[in-house]
């Protein structure tokens, strides 16, 4: 009886002492600090500041109009038209236009665009394909495809990065990257005054200047979110959207399935989520993480070392390069994969940093959003091979997705969170459907 | 004695009924369809005979209704004769209660010796939990306006403002005005008229009826709509009497809508478009400097007269009366938002104010000010979002409420204040 009265005395001064919901102040500098460099894809924090898209996930991961207002599909998705919003202007005030659009999204992709033309009709920009493409206008949200002006009204070349997002490039002094306000951006002048991004920055530095008061905004990786909950920094994570997966090749022994599946059946994932990740996120064998496809355990994760020693079937054993895609925690799984995969006969050696070609890739995928068909077509995109998806149904994306796995050409590994430590003065920072943080609509608490 | 007895049997027999009401279909009803599909591919695929059944739970099912979803399963797989049980059996099926951002799925993985087919059926997503809540003085009921929603998607962008005129619901979106019609119970957008107003993070405005319905002025940043409706000629329809024009203007804002309708508002802010507030300055002036605020309104005090109430940028709310402002006690946990409502009950006004905390979603709470403190009036009321704006209604009995609700959309709630 005592102890339930304490809970509810306890729940009542936990509800009274809670701060009020306020309106969020306009003003102010957000300092951030990131690992990587600012403008690096597919998760550089400047990108999202200075650049829309054409459509946007919101924090929930439902597409949303950005720089487009409308799109319509017709010829069974073979063609696509958007409108763009009327009223936008570049931060040196060029006028967006469907052609300013157009030019954009063909320097983003050269002559490998997913579409074979792209053009500009009065305000519409239309798409055409061959191919069907029934996720086009998520594919458009993707960090690829953000719209940047590539020459001014003049017809001469753009200088810099200058695009129609909530804050515009000021200059890069001292190692920092200073932006300011856009005080006409179309989707409303973002809160804070300034932001100042600080890139390449290592983790535990950025850490000791939150705890200093000399930064607000930080990166936690994954494998140290535990660490950061114990030094009491207030920590924000997304779900599990990114993607850890082996891109293996397809030529020499790797054009041989069996090869690939000997691979795939070898490494020990649990491993690497229990040691070198520190349990944080999901071990995975699927492309689509539980919350996006809800059958992601159907396919098996288990290390099978005999499996793996039985497919490779006794062929010899050439050398294998394999490269990461990035560092401290990536690297380590990258050799601890090495290491699985000699134990099942393989010769595995790391390529050097900066490596054009390898046999086996680690990467990292962005699996953003709540949608499967998308999710399951931006991989393939992003993997380098753009599989139209039309299938809408759980078991048809099911059988789909068995499909692309059975060719082991991608083998998932980890579901990870990205994660943030925020000082206490910031306020409303949310994190969108692809785990990126939404600077320009969080505010500082000190503000006025 | 016997009168007694009867008026608590009634009593608990109501009560019996509103507990009942909101709750979801018995465990066998809402189960049964997919349980029933499930059982019937399964079969299909594994044919007569027996099988172990595994049941493992990895959606936000109460574990509570699992025994009752095996049940089910069994059920409707021995009448498509399959026996589920014989632990000694080759064949097994193990199904899993899952869920995606879309549906509740249900699989089932059927193992037939070396071979394992699926198969899954879908469900619609979950009802969420019906809340209740417990009342003092006052008791606070909120009532969703069905069909104004700004729904997630393209058109899902803010509502600003709402206001029964006329026999129609006059919504202010950021992009729109809009007229909402009845039409069996559920109000629907008959006529729409664009609007410009200068975009922000934070967008706001008021709509401002007149008297006699015929008549609104709506304020958005830089922009000043009005809004007539005459009686439509003899073959159009109801809805096209409405005219709305808009035109750029800095003018200042009513701050607050008179309970009585008849009387006009009596006075106006200064609202900064940039920063989403009101500076301070108001017209006419009440006799000393106010700083930057968000919301004001004017409760009636027992000696005669009024008082500006304010809810300051700084988080402060305070109270200006005869010229001084005096901060008010009581409310450290209030949001930005309030509205003054004319129930009848305690003190006869109240403030209903917005509150959250660090919680999911915000809560309402009537407060009275006799003097210098906000003395809670009614148990909070928990709505299904973040309250977004909140005004008092033109009855001056109610408040109405924008509530960015966890689906992303904007509904409009209209939350009343009754006796207990």
């Amino acid at each position: 009886m005592f102890r339930r009265l304490a809970i509810s005395v306890a729940l009542v001064f936990g509800v009274v002492g809670a701060s009020a919901r306020t309106r969020p102040h306009y003003g102010g500098t957000l300092h951030v600090e990131v690992a990587g460099d600012a403008w690096e894809r597919p998760a550089g924090v400047a990108r999202r500041l200075v650049y829309d898209g054409l459509t946007q996930l919101d924090t929930n991961g439902a597409l949303r109009p950005a720089l487009a207002i409308t799109w319509e599909q017709d010829n069974n998705f073979h063609r696509w038209q958007f409108r763009v919003r009327s009223g936008v202007r570049f931060h040196d005030g060029t006028a967006l236009t469907s052609g300013t659009v157009v030019s954009s999204l063909t320097a983003s992709c050269n002559a490998k665009c997913p579409w074979d033309a792209v053009k500009a009709v009065g305000p519409l920009v239309i798409f055409t394909n061959d191919s069907p493409m029934p996720n086009l206008p998520a594919l458009l949200a993707s960090d690829q495809f953000l719209i940047a002006l590539t020459a001014t009204a003049d017809g001469r070349a753009s200088a810099g990065a200058i695009g129609t997002g909530p804050f515009q490039v000021t200059g890069f002094n001292n190692g920092v990257l200073a932006l300011a306000a856009n005080e006409n951006c179309w989707s409303g002048r973002p809160f804070a005054d300034a932001v100042e991004i600080r890139p390449r920055r290592a983790v535990r530095d950025q850490w000791l200047d939150l705890s200093l008061g000399r930064a607000d905004v930080v990166e936690v990786p994954a494998e140290q979110v535990r660490q950061a909950q114990q030094a009491r920094l207030s920590v924000i994570s997304s779900p599990p959207v990114m993607l850890l997966a082996l891109q293996v090749g397809d030529s020499g022994t790797l054009a041989n399935v069996n090869v690939r599946a000997a691979i795939a059946a070898a490494i020990d994932r649990g491993a690497l989520y229990n040691v070198i990740f520190q349990k944080q996120g999901d071990v995975t064998a699927s492309l689509l993480p539980q919350r996006i496809s809800g059958y992601s355990f159907l396919f098996p994760t288990e290390r099978d070392l005999n499996k793996a020693h039985e497919l490779r079937g006794g062929l010899a054993a050439s050398l294998l390069t394999m490269s990461a895609d990035g560092d401290g925690a990536i690297q380590l799984a990258a050799q601890r994969i090495a290491l699985n995969l000699h134990e099942a006969g393989f010769n595995v050696q790391m390529a050097p940093v900066g490596a054009q070609r390898s046999d086996l890739a680690l990467r990292k995928f962005l699996v953003p959003g709540n949608d499967p068909a998308a999710t399951l077509e931006g991989i393939s995109w992003e993997a380098g091979e753009f599989v139209p998806v039309t299938e809408q149904a759980s078991f048809d994306l099911y059988k789909r997705e068995q499909s692309i796995l059975n060719d082991h050409r991608i083998i998932p590994l980890l579901d990870l969170p990205l994660g943030y430590a925020i000082a206490a003065k910031v306020r409303d920072l949310h994190l969108r459907g692809d785990g990126s943080a939404d600077l320009a609509g969080a505010s500082l608490e000190d503000a006025r | 004695m016997r009168l007694v007895g009867a008026v608590t049997l009634a009593v608990c027999w109501m009560a019996v009924r509103a507990a009942c009401d909101g709750q979801p279909a018995p465990i066998a009803t809402r189960w049964a369809q997919p349980a029933s599909e499930l059982a019937g591919q399964v079969a299909d695929i594994l044919g007569p005979g027996q099988a172990q059944l595994t049941l493992r739970n990895v959606s936000k099912i109460q574990a509570s209704e699992i025994p009752s979803i095996r049940k089910l399963l069994e059920q409707d797989l021995k009448s498509r004769g399959v026996l589920a049980g014989g632990t000694e059996s080759a064949n097994a099926i193990r199904v899993t209660l899952s869920e995606n951002s879309r549906e509740r799925l249900w699989v089932a993985e059927v193992a037939e010796g070396n071979t394992t087919r699926v198969t899954m059926v879908h469900l619609e997503p979950g009802e969420a939990a019906a809340i209740r809540s417990t009342s003092e003085r006052v008791v606070l009921r909120k009532e969703k306006i069905a069909g104004l929603v700004s729904r997630a998607g393209v058109q899902g962008v803010p509502v600003l403002a709402a206001a029964e005129i006329n026999g129609h619901f006059v919504v202010m979106f950021a992009d729109r005005i809009s007229v909402f019609s009845s039409a069996g119970g559920n109000w629907t957008e008959s006529n729409s008229f664009a609007m410009s107003p200068k975009l922000s993070r934070d967008p706001r405005g008021v709509l401002l009826p007149t008297a006699d319905g015929g008549l609104f002025t709506a304020y958005a940043p830089g922009t000043q709509c009005t809004g007539s409706y005459s009686l439509p000629l003899n073959g159009a329809t109801q809805d096209s009497g409405w005219t709305v024009r808009c035109r750029a203007s800095d003018d200042p804002w009513p701050i607050y809508q008179s309970a009585d309708a008849s009387n006009a508002p009596a006075l106006k802010a200064f609202y900064n478009t940039a920063r989403d507030f009101f500076t301070g300055v108001l017209t006419p002036s009440i006799g000393t400097d106010l700083p930057p605020f968000y919301a004001a309104g004017m409760i009636p005090r027992a000696a005669g007269g009024a008082a500006v109430l304010l809810a300051g940028v700084d988080g402060k709310v305070q109270i200006v009366e005869n010229s001084v402002m005096r901060a008010v006690a009581g409310t450290r946990d209030w949001g930005s938002d309030f509205a003054v409502v004319r129930s009848g009950c305690g003190a006869g006004t109240q403030v209903i104010a917005s509150s959250s905390g660090e919680a999911v979603s915000d809560s309402l709470r009537a407060f009275a000010i006799p003097a210098l403190e906000a003395l809670p009036e009614s148990n909070a009321l928990a709505m299904d979002g973040t309250v977004t704006a909140m005004w008092t209604a033109q009855d001056g009995k109610s408040a109405l409420a924008v509530v960015l609700n966890g689906l992303g959309e904007y509904e409009v709630d209209r939350v009343s204040a009754s006796c207990n």
